[in-house]
This record gives structure tokens, C-alpha cells and sequence, in this order.
């Protein structure tokens, strides 16, 4: 039965990891029995950008955290099977934890900056696990993708909360909430809702932007079936069953989700048609799912939010198997292309009673929690009064569903076995047990509907809070239903059989992948590179003059702006300054650097003469006052004559073409320097305020022990900025080392 | 390459201690003269930079106390460090704090800075430098 029970290089499974979520699980089920809802947890973080670690769970949140720990059990118990021949695979466990606490902070965060974090966080991690392998491009730019797509849509969420925040008057997402209905007369509040819905769209895979989720399907398994089925995809959904209860009146809210709602369910169930890769497969149905829950959510009746966290229940309960069930198909054929797959159930018998369990789930076929959903789905559409184009596009979905359940569960395990797969074996017992645990509880929740019960309708209290006292079971009308069921079962089967037919005639379709948002996204990224390498080559071409040239006049165009605009007076200070001769003498040793410059032809002149500038600017800081600065220009002057004197010979001789004497040039340096001068004597007209100066002239030795102002200053008083210095320092040495090393190469063929 | 000079050679590694000890004098006075860090800094790059021109980059490595990126990295953990005391007292982060003998968690944060500036800047002028045709032995 099993014949892996451990790792290939003999190093650790990490099966005990499964412990964490677990542990999380089993909390969250003893606090539920003991505490009611809602708690509240609340502490300061930086009180002066309003960010605080507030975090509130009520039943929506429990829900979700439910979903998170209990299958992220089933995962992590998986992926210690799955994962054992990879050797990186700590890399892999180490960054599923992560998102794991992400999801975790995002679902329970009430701060809005905060939920951005968390929500940025999942993207992240998404990223990583997505490209987990990094040595697959296809891996690498579906990574990029999902991080694109998540990221920008991540920004647009940022926008809208910050509307939000500003309109609402606080950053309590519950706050936002409750301010909602009084928000309705705002202008702002259309851009709002449209930023976080394009947050959420993203995040939750809607049209146009789903096209990442099924490349996303690069990533190792256990990864697809936690974030691409259960729980990341779900967050969007989340915020948007959050935001719900405030909005659901706004006619453009309704439209928007019902619109694209329906729209993403219809669009991604043809497109699985199209597909002849398991996991693919999976990904559109899931987008597809998504595609309904959105819609669900736009509905304003108050049984919608009870389909809602229905819904979004057993689709985590069926979809995360069915991610596993390809897993392990793949892990024992090798291949997930279906037409390769038949009769593995003799081989894989466990994998295919999970399979068959979670499909019926699926299908919304009695005897599975799907069928309550799908129940509770109708009953919200009869009541909400939708238009029929939704209603009939809903049971064409439903079929869909039915066929990719049927392919998924039935068409691979049953009819005759493939000859080439005589050797097949069923998996280790860690990759079948998960799968069949999760689908034997949600077999369980249809029967004994008092353990999940209470909570959904908790949870969909969170989204429709006038929602009264319900009772799943008792809200079964059999008649309606079973015609309804009975209707899209025969659609659905009809679809299942003629599956390779319809999925011939799709495929020809080519120009859905010349024009998809797909197409437009790999445009966009081209077009960005594209422009990028055109700026690169018209301001980086290298030429030193040529940037010198570029500064200087952009130096002299700003100054005379400035000056245009505030019109400000000069001052002309002719007295002499005391010890005027030291000023005397460091201005010309300035003055004969640079008049020695314009005539040197030899490199290591000119760096000399450059170093008499240095020296000469170095002295006037001395006497004006300021020994610290003149101490560091003395060691920088130092180290850079005495480093480019020893460098520059390795380079060869002076090249002897140099550039000609240009009119151009001369104009432009002779103007820099009257502007600078100019700009000088503007300055010195401004008034000076001498406060800061005698304030830290007054505290440096009193708070901060030191008698050298600019010292404590420099590490005290704004340490922090001294930190951030020190650490671009630092870090600019680990982004210089590969490049300079480049360079050596270039000099020693 | 350029040709030795014997006198160089000989006076270079003595020369490279004294302006050493003269940069931790120059950061030691800092808080109330001037000096500091950055300064203090700057002089041990001039004298890992002299040492490395006159006996090449791998003596100037390894009369450093540590690799230059490890050392500039070192110097920033440890300025962030200095920084963590006032915060587990209580205060906000980089509130230094005093002790009666008159040390204090600014000595630490100077003792980063002068890590991080003498680390990072050898750490390029090596990489500038580093050349095996050039390299001569001490």
C-alpha cells in the first residue's frame, strides 16, 4: 500500500509541521464551544499613522480560519509525502508556514493598513511557492504573473482604503463597515469601491484578470491546492462578503460583482472545456467557482449570505482533494493530461474513493455538502429576483461543473487500464489520507449538520446581518430542487460524454489566445521592457561628458525657475570674513585645480588636480566653521586620489582621442557657474532661522552627553536617518559586488 | 605593474596600525570633539587602501578583522542593536542609554557607523583593486 514512508535523501518529512495548523485548528474549535463571538484583540503598533494591531474574528473570520488551519492540516500532512524526493523542500515548508500566518492575520485583521499587509503578504509568499520551481521558466514567469497581476491589483486595494479610511473617519475595517450606509451621498466613494474591487478581482482571479490563476498551476501541488483552491484565491471573496453588509444597496456594487460575477463563472467553465491538463482544469472550475461566490455576494437577499459561506465551504471541502487527487495522478503516471489517464482505480483504489466523494461534492448531487450549497444557491436566486440571463447562466455552469467533475473523478479511474501504466502503484498514505479525510468530513457535515452548522450561520450573520433563525436541513424543498438538480444533471452529462467533442471545437478557437487578457498582459510586459531598454539607451549611454552636460542644465533650468517664480533678492556680502586669507588660499588652490583641469590631458593629472578642488573645498569648510565636514572631505579626497591613482594605470594609457574643444560646452559651464553663483547669493538673502541651531546647541550636551553638536546629531538626535545611511552603504557593496566582479572579467580576458 | 618600492613595503604595515589606532581615536573622541564614525571610518579605509596598493588586496583582507561585506553588515546589525537597548526599556527605538561608568549604547551605534563605512568602501576599492598579475607578497 504504501510503499514511501520516507524521504529519498533520508533527511526529515517535516510531517510534524502538520502539528501548527493543527494545534491552530483545535484552539480555534475549543474557543468557538467556550467563547461567543465576536473577540476582539487590540494593541498599539505606530500610533501615529493610525496602525494598530487590531484584529476581530466573528463568524466569517472563524469560517475562514476553519478553512485555513483544518485543511492547511490536510496540506501540510500531504505535501510531507509529496515533497519527499525534493531536497529543498524545508525552503517549501518554511514559506507555506508564512503564508499560512498571513491568511491567518489577513482574515482576522481589523485595521485596514494592516489587512493590506497581511493581504500583500499572501501575495508574496504566492510568489515564492509558485515559483518554488525556479529552474522551470515557465514556473519563474507564472510566478512573476500571479505577482503582477496580485500586486497591482494590491496597489488599487491600498487606493481604496485610504479612500475609505478618509471617508469613514477611522481605519476599524468593522468601523468602515458600520459608517457604510452613511457613506452613499460621497463622491468619493465610487473610486473607492472600484480601487478595493479591483483589489479583490485580482486577488480572486474575476475577468480580466484570472488568466494568472491557471498558470499558476506550475507550482508543486500541495501549494495549488491550498492557496489556488482553499484559501488565497478565497481572501478577495472574503473582502468582498466583508464590505458587503455596507454596501449591498449601491446599485453599482450589485452590478459590478452580479456583472463580473457572472461573467468569470460562464467564461472560466468554457474555458475548462478547453483544457486537456488535470490540474488546468481544476484551476478554470475554480475560477469559475470564484466566479459564482462573487456573484452571490452581489445578490441583495439576505439568504445570499448564507449560500455565500455554503458555497465557499464545500468548494474548499471538494476542491482541495480533487487538487490532491491530480497530485497523486501525477506523482504515479507521471502526466496529467487526461487522455493519457484511464483506469487507475485498481491502482489507486483510496485515491479514487476520495476522487469519486469529493466529485459528487462537486456536482451538487445528493448525499454531499455540495448539494446543500447548491440548494441554498437556488433558493437565493428565486428570492433576489435576478435577471434570467444569470439564472440560465448559472445552470450552465452547474453542468459544467458536473462534466469537469465527472472527468476529474470518473473518466480517469474507470474503463479499461492504460497498458502503459501496468507498474502504476497507489501513493503513500500520506497523499491519500488527507483527500479522503477532508471529503469524509464533508460527507459528515451533510449528516450531521450540528457540527458545521452553527457556524456558517454565524458566518453568514457577518455578511447579512437582518438575516433571521435558519435551519440548513428544513430549508430543503425537494420538489423544486430535484427537478432543478435533475435538469443540470442531464446537461452536465450530456456535456461529460461529448467532453472531447466539445473540447475539439473550442480548441480551434485560436483567436481566444491571440486577443485574451492573457495576450494583452505578455503585451504590456513587453511593451514595459521595450520601453525601458529605449530610455535605457538614450539617458545611459555611458558618455561621462554627456550626463555632466544633462545635470548642468537641468541644475541651471531649475535654479532660474526658482528664482522666476519667488523672485527673491540677492545679497552681496563684501566684507571680508576673519582669517581671510585662509579662505584666500583655499579658494585658489580650487581655482587652480580646476583651471589645470581644463588643459591636462594625462589621466593621473587630472585626478590630481581633481584632488586640489577636493583640498581647496576641504580648507574653506575648515575655517567656515565646520571641522567635521572638512575632516571627512580630507579622507575622501585621501581615499579617492590614492585608490584611483593605483586603479586607473590597470586600465592602460590615457586614450589619446579626446573631445574636442565645443563652443556648447563652454557656454554651458561658463553658465553653470555664474547660475551656481547666482543661487548662492540668492541663499544667503533668505532669513536664517536660528532656532534648530540653538536648540541642538543647547540639548547636545545636556540630553545627549555631547559636546560635538554635529556628532550627536549624526548619532543621536537622528540616528534613525544615520542607520538608513549606513545600511544603503552597506547594501549598495552587495548589489556592486557581482557587477564589479563582471568588470574584472572585462578587463582580463 | 608599477614598481616597488622597498621603502614602502617596510614602512606599510607599521604605517597601517598607526593610522588604525589613529581612526579609533578619531571615533572614540567623536562625541565630543570633532571626529566620529563616518571620519573615523573613512581614515581606517585610507589605511586599508594604502596597504592594499603597497602589498596588494590580500594582505589588506587579512590584516582586517573581518571579510569587507561581513563587515559592513556587522556594522549596521550592530548600530541596530545599539538601538534595541532603549527599546526594551521601554522607549522608542534608538533612545540610547547612558551607564553611571559613562558608556553608552551611542559608543556602540559610532562603533556600527565605523564598521559599516570601513567595510563597505573596501569591500568596492578591493573589488577595484583585485588583480592577480597584481598581487605581491608581503
Amino acid at each position: 500500500m504504501s510503499h514511501v514512508s520516507n524521504t529519498h535523501d533520508g533527511g526529515p518529512t517535516y510531517l510534524w509541521l502538520a502539528a501548527i495548523p493543527f494545534s491552530f485548528f483545535l484552539a480555534l474549535a475549543w474557543g468557538l464551544t467556550r467563547f461567543p463571538l465576536p473577540w476582539h484583540f487590540d494593541a498599539q503598533w505606530v500610533p501615529s499613522l493610525a496602525l494598530s494591531l487590531a484584529f476581530r474574528i466573528d463568524g466569517l473570520s472563524a469560517q475562514m480560519l476553519a478553512l485555513i488551519t483544518g485543511i492547511g492540516t490536510g496540506i501540510f500532512v500531504y505535501a510531507s509525502g509529496y515533497l519527499a524526493h525534493e531536497p529543498r523542500r524545508g525552503r517549501l515548508f518554511l514559506v507555506l508556514l508564512l503564508f499560512m500566518l498571513a491568511m491567518i492575520g489577513a482574515v482576522t485583521a481589523d485595521n485596514l493598513i494592516l489587512l493590506f499587509l497581511f493581504w500583500e503578504l499572501t501575495s508574496l509568499t504566492s510568489f515564492l511557492l509558485v515559483g518554488f520551481n525556479h529552474g522551470d521558466t515557465h514556473a519563474r514567469a507564472a510566478a512573476r504573473q500571479a505577482l503582477l497581476v496580485t500586486m497591482g491589483g494590491g496597489l488599487a486595494l491600498l487606493g481604496g482604503m485610504l479612500l475609505l479610511g478618509q471617508m469613514a473617519g477611522t481605519w476599524s475595517l468593522s468601523g468602515v463597515v458600520a459608517a457604510g450606509p452613511s457613506l452613499v451621498t460621497d463622491p468619493r466613494l465610487p473610486w473607492a469601491l472600484v480601487l478595493v474591487l479591483l483589489g479583490a478581482f485580482t486577488k480572486s482571479a474575476q475577468f480580466p484578470f484570472h488568466f494568472w490563476l491557471p498558470n499558476a498551476m506550475s507550482a508543486p501541488t500541495p501549494v495549488s491546492a491550498y492557496l489556488h483552491s482553499a484559501t488565497m484565491v478565497k481572501l478577495g471573496i472574503y473582502l468582498m462578503a466583508r464590505l458587503d453588509p455596507a454596501f449591498n444597496n449601491l446599485l453599482l456594487w450589485e452590478t459590478m460583482l452580479i456583472g463580473v460575477g457572472t461573467f468569470t463563472a460562464v467564461w472560466a467553465a468554457v474555458m475548462a472545456l478547453r483544457e486537456r491538463d488535470l490540474k488546468r482544469i481544476l484551476a478554470y472550475s475554480t475560477v469559475s467557482a470564484l466566479g459564482t461566490l462573487t456573484l452571490l455576494i452581489g445578490l441583495p437577499s439576505p439568504d445570499a449570505g448564507l449560500a455565500v459561506v455554503a458555497f465557499l465551504f464545500a468548494h474548499a471541502l471538494y476542491k482541495a482533494p480533487l487538487f490532491m487527487v491530480a497530485g497523486n495522478i501525477d506523482h504515479a503516471t507521471g502526466t496529467r493530461i487526461i487522455d493519457h489517464l484511464m483506469g487507475l482505480r485498481r491502482a489507486m483504489p483510496w485515491t479514487a474513493a476520495a476522487a469519486v466523494l469529493a466529485g459528487l461534492s462537486m456536482a451538487g448531487l445528493p448525499l454531499s455538502f455540495g448539494f446543500v450549497a447548491k440548494d441554498l444557491i437556488s433558493i437565493a436566486k428565486t428570492e433576489s429576483e435576478v435577471i434570467a440571463l444569470v439564472s440560465y447562466a448559472t445552470v450552465l455552469v452547474n453542468a459544467i461543473a458536473i462534466a469537469v467533475a465527472g472527468v476529474a473523478a470518473v473518466r480517469v479511474f474507470w474503463g479499461p487500464p492504460e497498458p502503459t501504466h501496468g507498474q502504476v502503484r497507489e501513493v503513500s498514505w500520506r497523499m491519500f489520507i488527507p483527500p479522503l479525510v477532508i471529503v469524509l468530513l464533508a460527507v459528515e457535515f451533510d449528516f450531521f449538520p450540528t457540527f458545521a452548522d452553527p457556524l456558517l450561520i454565524e458566518a453568514a450573520r457577518s455578511i447579512s446581518p437582518q438575516l433571521g433563525q435558519v435551519d440548513l436541513e428544513a430549508s430543503y424543498n425537494f420538489d423544486i430542487l430535484l427537478s432543478a438538480t435533475g435538469i443540470t444533471a442531464v446537461i452536465g452529462l450530456l456535456f461529460f460524454l461529448s467532453w472531447d467533442h466539445l473540447h475539439k471545437a473550442l480548441h480551434r478557437i485560436h483567436w481566444l489566445d491571440r486577443y485574451g487578457p492573457a495576450a494583452l498582459y505578455e503585451y504590456l510586459l513587453h511593451g514595459l521592457s521595450r520601453v525601458a531598454a529605449w530610455q535605457t539607451r538614450r539617458l545611459q549611454h555611458g558618455r561621462l561628458s554627456g550626463y555632466l552636460r544633462l545635470t548642468l542644465a537641468a541644475l541651471l533650468v531649475m535654479g532660474a525657475g526658482t528664482w522666476a517664480l519667488t523672485n527673491t533678492r540677492m545679497a552681496l556680502n563684501t566684507q571680508w570674513p576673519p582669517q581671510a586669507w585662509a579662505w584666500t588660499v583655499a579658494c585658489v588652490l580650487m581655482v587652480t585645480g580646476a583651471g589645470a583641469a581644463l588643459f591636462l590631458r594625462e589621466r593621473l593629472a587630472l585626478l590630481m588636480a581633481s584632488g586640489l578642488i577636493g583640498y581647496g573645498s576641504a580648507a574653506l569648510f575648515l575655517f567656515a566653521g565646520a571641522p567635521d565636514l572638512a575632516f571627512t572631505q580630507f579622507a575622501v579626497e585621501t581615499v579617492l586620489v590614492v585608490v584611483a591613482a593605483s586603479v586607473l594605470p590597470r586600465y592602460g594609457p590615457t586614450p589619446e582621442q579626446q573631445e574636442p574643444w565645443r563652443l556648447s560646452n563652454l557656454a554651458l559651464a561658463g553658465a553653470a557657474g555664474v547660475g551656481t553663483f547666482f543661487i548662492l547669493a540668492n541663499l544667503a538673502a533668505l532669513p536664517v532661522h536660528p532656532e534648530l541651531a540653538e536648540w541642538f546647541a543647547q540639548h547636545s550636551l545636556a540630553d545627549a552627553h555631547g559636546r560635538n553638536v554635529v556628532n550627536v546629531i549624526i548619532v543621536d538626535f537622528r540616528a534613525l536617518d544615520t542607520l538608513g545611511e549606513i545600511a544603503v552603504v552597506a547594501f549598495s557593496l552587495l548589489a556592486a559586488v557581482p557587477l564589479l566582479a563582471g568588470l574584472k572579467e572585462r578587463r582580463m580576458p | 605593474m608599477s614598481p616597488r618600492s622597498t621603502l614602502l613595503e617596510y614602512a606599510a604595515r607599521p604605517l597601517y596600525w598607526i593610522m588604525l589606532a589613529f581612526a579609533l581615536w578619531i571615533l572614540l573622541r567623536g562625541h565630543n570633539e570633532p571626529g566620529g564614525g563616518f571620519i573615523g571610518g573613512l581614515v581606517a579605509v585610507a589605511g586599508s587602501s594604502m596597504l592594499a596598493t603597497v602589498l596588494g588586496t590580500k594582505a589588506a583582507r587579512r590584516w582586517q578583522p573581518l571579510a569587507p561585506l561581513t563587515l559592513a553588515m556587522a556594522g549596521v546589525g550592530l548600530a541596530m542593536l545599539s538601538g534595541l537597548a532603549g527599546a526594551v526599556a521601554g522607549f522608542p527605538f534608538l533612545t540610547h542609554r547612558w551607564a553611571n561608568s559613562g558608556l553608552s549604547t551611542v559608543m556602540l551605534f559610532d562603533l556600527g557607523v565605523f564598521c559599516a563605512v570601513w567595510g563597505a568602501l573596501t569591500g568596492y576599492i578591493y573589488a577595484l583593486m583585485d588583480d592577480d598579475d597584481g598581487e605581491i607578497a608581503p
